[in-house]
């Protein structure tokens, strides 16, 4: 004990000239020292005999409680104390990004490096919430491409395995094998969808993308749309017999135009659909338009392969209920929803779905027409099942679903159809 | 009386859990089957279910009248006070909640690991061995001084952790550790321990976070060293704005340290940011005026409650209770105080004043009118909630009538009974309230013109006999031509409906006019209390006055919060403070 009050004393004794007489290696040195003493100190404790019912006899001032305090305060900055003052006239930026720093020594979800470009974003955020949630944002960004990176470099050592592994074997270098093709078949996979797609151009049936929100949404919103849309454009090109996409009120000079040519890059020109600045009421005539849209108060019953459904492409996020609808009342088009709540049984989520969604589900329709084959793409997390509309009224499968009875059935049962079959 | 209706309301609840036989249809009747007959019966319910509708027309009878049945139980259950409250009263969405409750599974609490939180402090083998014991996920250092930071441990069993973890690396302490034992000195007043982290930190880091300064602040407020609080605020500054609550600590802290001045300007700098006082913070203020005689300070202290009155802002029990004293305390004006309620008419009880007037000045009527017309049924797209020619329409009807008396949410009113045919309803409603020569509204949308067998032709044929009415399309909105059609016809006309209009007047830009809103939205609403059809209606008491604070210079009169009653933010407080100036 008496040792160790000597040391810190010492210490504190020579902390201010420190800087000036002990050259820098030193400080290590002396934390080190710092540290084997408290580690000598604590592990000359008599260890406190562990038998639960027995009381133990050390008072607390005996444990030593105040030691970190000192190597903490002796520990000095990188930067030394002048960092200190001249941190008093600094640029909001570097006080910005030391904010960050300390929030990720704090456990937030912070990113650990963060461009210039996303910290003048930061700092211009208004509110301390808006701040955070574009951290939080940039930090889980980040998270995902180090899991990528760590499951790439996984990937490139099981392959070397595998490559050792192949050497290893003798394989008959001389035995002439026989193939019918060479392996050419993505390529040849994207020709076919190529001539399919022509194809669509000349004699498909239109399905239109309406392109006029890009003022409602946000740049977020705008590039999640962005990403549906080449989701949606992907899905119809591999399918039998795609739609001819059209992008209506495509405005060139526009952010949606900007981002589209950014993400698909050369290929944007060799695209097989219409990109237009024209809107939809003058490439088509009206009565044949479909306006599709959740708010509509009308359903969609069966698919018309002699109509043009129109699909706004607006990722909504912040509530804006009934701008498409608007926009197909101004121009006096029909409007329909999805028959959404007539075949499942919802459960929670808007009833707006994604573009891709959209896509796969008239897809489906145009090739079979049956919608419970087509809503398989609605997410599984937003209703519990189809409902059999001709045999049960949606009022008894509601009884049905919230009678408690159904909790003794195993899962996935509150699907009707098995239901009935467990019944029969 | 509370306490019996108490005893009443938890029994009938535990009644209701024992057995669903009453909750609800069908459901309850399948599990009462399952439970007397077994599962081969409720199958053949089921069959039987489907093949013979009499027999589900009877069940679902019997079902309906059990259900009639309780909610008559229900109904003598509850005190129906003969004073009913207006509709925006305190607590009054409350009472209306509890009318219809809903069964909610109560929310299991999240198990917790089973490590024994220390109540005194360890030696480095003993968190060892706790480290050793530990069996979660996390990071056993960080979760643990989390439990004790949640658990408010002792502080010297924060120290023994820190200790520990120092010995572990070198000496240091990592920052999150640092900011929570900070969060456990000042939550037991720990002076010279938040002394001490402050050095470590100062002495560390070149900068903290927000965090850790409001720790700082709220720790160094109580301490002689409470300047440095000052300098801690405007640290935080350079990164972001300061909250409201650092702005409280500080102030408190001057006022605690007799430094009125920067109270004073700290309070300025609060208003400067458009983030509104904390009310603890104006409390304060009134708290520290009782031992100062200084006028200019007094006027400081009228006017912080005219900022009351301009934000519409209701000081809470105890604050109006260091109002009053205050007022008591002023020299030589022999203020008196007494805690009251307002008449019906409009009349303090306590001083027998007449309350300010609930309508709005003619500018202020004129304005809301030109802001509802604006945003609420333009909107920037008028396709959203109607069309223009909809609205031509409708702007004809209005302009070529004489002002209306009453406009009626024709939907709103007809959908009060569930049970009741809705032609029906709003015929009886229009009927009784035409008898009275009232020029009468009636707002829906075109499909209760369809023969349908919940809306008759001929009931609404004798409805359009006695009112004028305007039918929107089925896709349009129909409240903000509610809204818009009383505005019109004047101060005089009341509007009907059981809607809040939450909605609408969110769509209103700033917060004063959806205070405006507000306010007229009180004097102006009908809400119908009839508990049955064909009863003779009655209304929801509407309010005469504005609860709001007011002066006459010398007399104050200030609602508040009471302390027991939850106040929801569409619904304004029922309690007054009376002051007057003995003359």
């Amino acid at each position: 004990m008496p040792v160790f009050l000597n040391m810190s004393v010492s210490f504190t004794f020579l902390r201010p000239f420190a800087r000036f007489l002990v050259p820098f290696t030193l400080h290590r040195k002396r934390k080190d020292v710092c540290s084997t003493v408290l580690q000598k100190y604590m592990s000359s404790k008599v260890p406190a005999v562990s038998y639960p019912n027995k009381e133990r006899t050390l008072p607390p001032e005996q444990l030593e409680l105040d030691g970190w305090k000192i190597t903490m305060k002796s520990s000095v900055q990188e930067e030394g104390i002048s960092a200190v003052s001249n941190s008093k006239d600094e640029d909001p930026l570097a006080a910005t990004r030391e904010l960050i720093e300390m929030w990720r020594l704090l456990g937030r979800e912070v990113p650990e490096h963060i461009s210039e470009e996303d910290l003048k974003t930061v700092m211009e955020s208004p509110s301390k919430s808006s701040k955070r949630k574009y951290l939080k944002y940039l930090y889980v960004k980040e998270k995902m491409k180090k899991a990528k990176q760590i499951k790439k470099e996984m990937k490139a050592a099981a392959k070397e395995e595998a490559k050792k592994d192949k050497l290893l074997e003798t394989t008959e270098d001389d035995k002439q094998q026989n193939f019918l093709f060479l392996r050419l078949w993505d390529r040849n996979i994207d020709i076919a969808m190529g001539w399919k797609g022509a194809q669509a151009m000349q004699f498909g049936q239109p399905l239109v993308f309406d392109m006029a929100y890009e003022n409602y949404m946000k740049p977020k919103e705008l590039q999640n749309a962005v990403s549906q849309l080449l989701e949606s454009e992907g899905c119809n090109r591999r399918n039998v017999d795609p739609f001819h996409i059209y992008f209506c009120n495509l405005k060139t000079d526009g952010d949606y135009y900007r981002e589209l040519v950014k993400r698909y890059g050369e290929k944007w020109d060799k695209l097989l659909l219409t990109a237009t600045e024209k809107s939809h009421v003058d490439l088509f005539r009206k009565e044949n338009i479909i306006y599709l849209t959740a708010d509509s108060p009308n359903v969609m019953t069966t698919f018309k392969h002699d109509k043009i459904y129109i699909i706004g492409s607006f990722v909504d996020r912040n509530m804006q209920p009934g701008t498409s609808l608007a926009n197909a009342k101004r121009l006096k088009l029909a409007t329909e929803c999805l028959p959404l709540d007539k075949y499942l049984q919802w459960e929670t989520g808007t009833k707006n779905l994604t573009l891709d969604q959209m896509m796969r589900i008239l897809l489906c329709l145009k090739n079979t027409g049956s919608w419970e084959e087509a809503l398989k793409f609605v997410p599984r997390r937003k209703h519990t099942g189809l409902l059999e509309v001709s045999q049960y009224s949606r009022e008894f499968v509601n009884q049905l679903k919230k009678s408690k009875t159904f909790n003794t059935f195993p899962k996935g049962s509150l699907n009707i159809r098995t239901k009935k079959r467990w019944l029969k | 009386m509370t306490f019996c209706l108490f005893g009443f309301r938890s029994f009938s609840k535990l009644w209701k859990n024992n057995s669903y036989l009453w909750l609800g249809p069908g459901n309850s009747l399948s599990l009462f089957l399952v439970d007397c007959y077994g599962i081969r019966n409720k199958q053949r319910w089921f069959s039987l279910t489907t093949v013979s509708p009499q027999n589900t027309k009877a069940m679902n009878l019997l079902i309906a009248k059990t259900r009639y049945h309780r909610k008559g139980d229900e109904g003598s259950n509850k005190q129906v006070s003969s004073d009913s409250p207006h509709l925006f009263a305190a607590g009054a969405a409350k009472k209306r909640a509890q009318m219809n409750p809903q069964s909610k599974d109560p929310v299991s609490p999240p198990l917790r690991n089973t490590v024994q939180l220390p109540t005194k402090p360890l030696n480095s083998e003993e968190w060892d061995k706790l480290k050793e014991d530990f069996k979660g996920k996390a990071n056993f250092e960080n979760w643990i001084s989390s439990q004790i930071t949640h658990c408010r441990s002792s502080v010297d069993v924060a120290k023994s952790l820190l200790a520990w973890v120092a010995a572990k690396n070198n000496g240091i302490v990592s920052y999150d550790l640092l900011v929570k034992y900070l969060y456990l000195c000042v939550f037991h007043k720990q002076t010279a321990e938040i002394f001490d982290v402050y050095e470590i930190m100062k002495a560390r880091y070149k900068s903290l976070e927000p965090g850790a300064y409001t720790l700082l602040i709220r720790g160094l407020i109580h301490s002689d060293r409470w300047r440095e609080a000052l300098l801690l605020l405007e640290d935080i500054k350079k990164v972001m704005i300061p909250s409201k609550k650092n702005y409280d600590d500080c102030i408190q802290g001057a006022l605690l340290h007799q430094d009125v001045d920067t109270a004073w300007n700290l309070y300025q700098e609060l208003l400067g940011h458009d983030l509104i006082p904390m009310l603890e913070t104006l409390k304060a203020f009134f708290d520290f005026g009782k031992d100062t005689k200084d006028d200019q300070y007094a006027n400081k202290l009228l006017d912080v409650l005219l900022y009351l009155r301009n934000n519409q802002l209701y000081p809470g029990e105890s604050f109006a209770h260091s109002i009053k004293a205050w007022f008591e305390s002023v020299p030589g004006e022999q203020w008196k105080g007494q805690f009251t309620t307002i008449q019906k008419s409009g009349q303090c009880l306590g001083c027998g004043k007449t309350i300010e007037s609930i309508y709005l000045s003619p500018e202020e009527y004129e304005f809301l009118k030109e802001n509802i017309m604006r945003n609420v049924i333009d909107g920037g797209d008028q396709y959203k909630k109607t069309t223009p020619e909809e609205l031509k329409r409708f702007q004809n009807l209005v302009n070529n009538h004489p002002p209306f008396d009453i406009v009626i949410d024709g939907l709103n009113v007809a959908k009060m009974f569930p049970k009741a045919r809705e032609s029906q309803v709003l015929l009886d409603v229009v009927s009784q309230l035409s008898k009275q020569n009232l020029r009468l509204l009636v707002l829906g949308r075109k499909h209760m013109l369809k023969q349908y067998s919940r809306w008759r032709k001929d009931e609404m044929e004798k409805v359009q006999k006695q009112a004028s009415c305007f039918f929107a399309d089925d896709i349009s909105k129909d409240d903000p031509f509610l809204l818009y059609a009383t505005l019109h016809s004047g101060n005089h006309c009341k509007f009907i409906t059981k809607d809040l209009m939450r909605d609408h007047k969110a769509c209103l830009p700033d917060a004063k006019t959806q205070r405006l809103f507000f306010k007229w939205q009180q004097g102006h609403q009908l809400a119908i209390i009839s508990r049955f059809p064909g009863s003779k209606i009655s209304f929801q008491h509407i309010l005469s006055y504005d609860t709001v604070v007011q002066t006459t210079g010398d007399s104050w009169h200030i609602p508040f919060d009471e302390d027991l009653v939850e106040r929801y933010s569409y619904e304004v407080p029922n309690k007054w403070l009376c002051l007057r100036r003995k003359t």
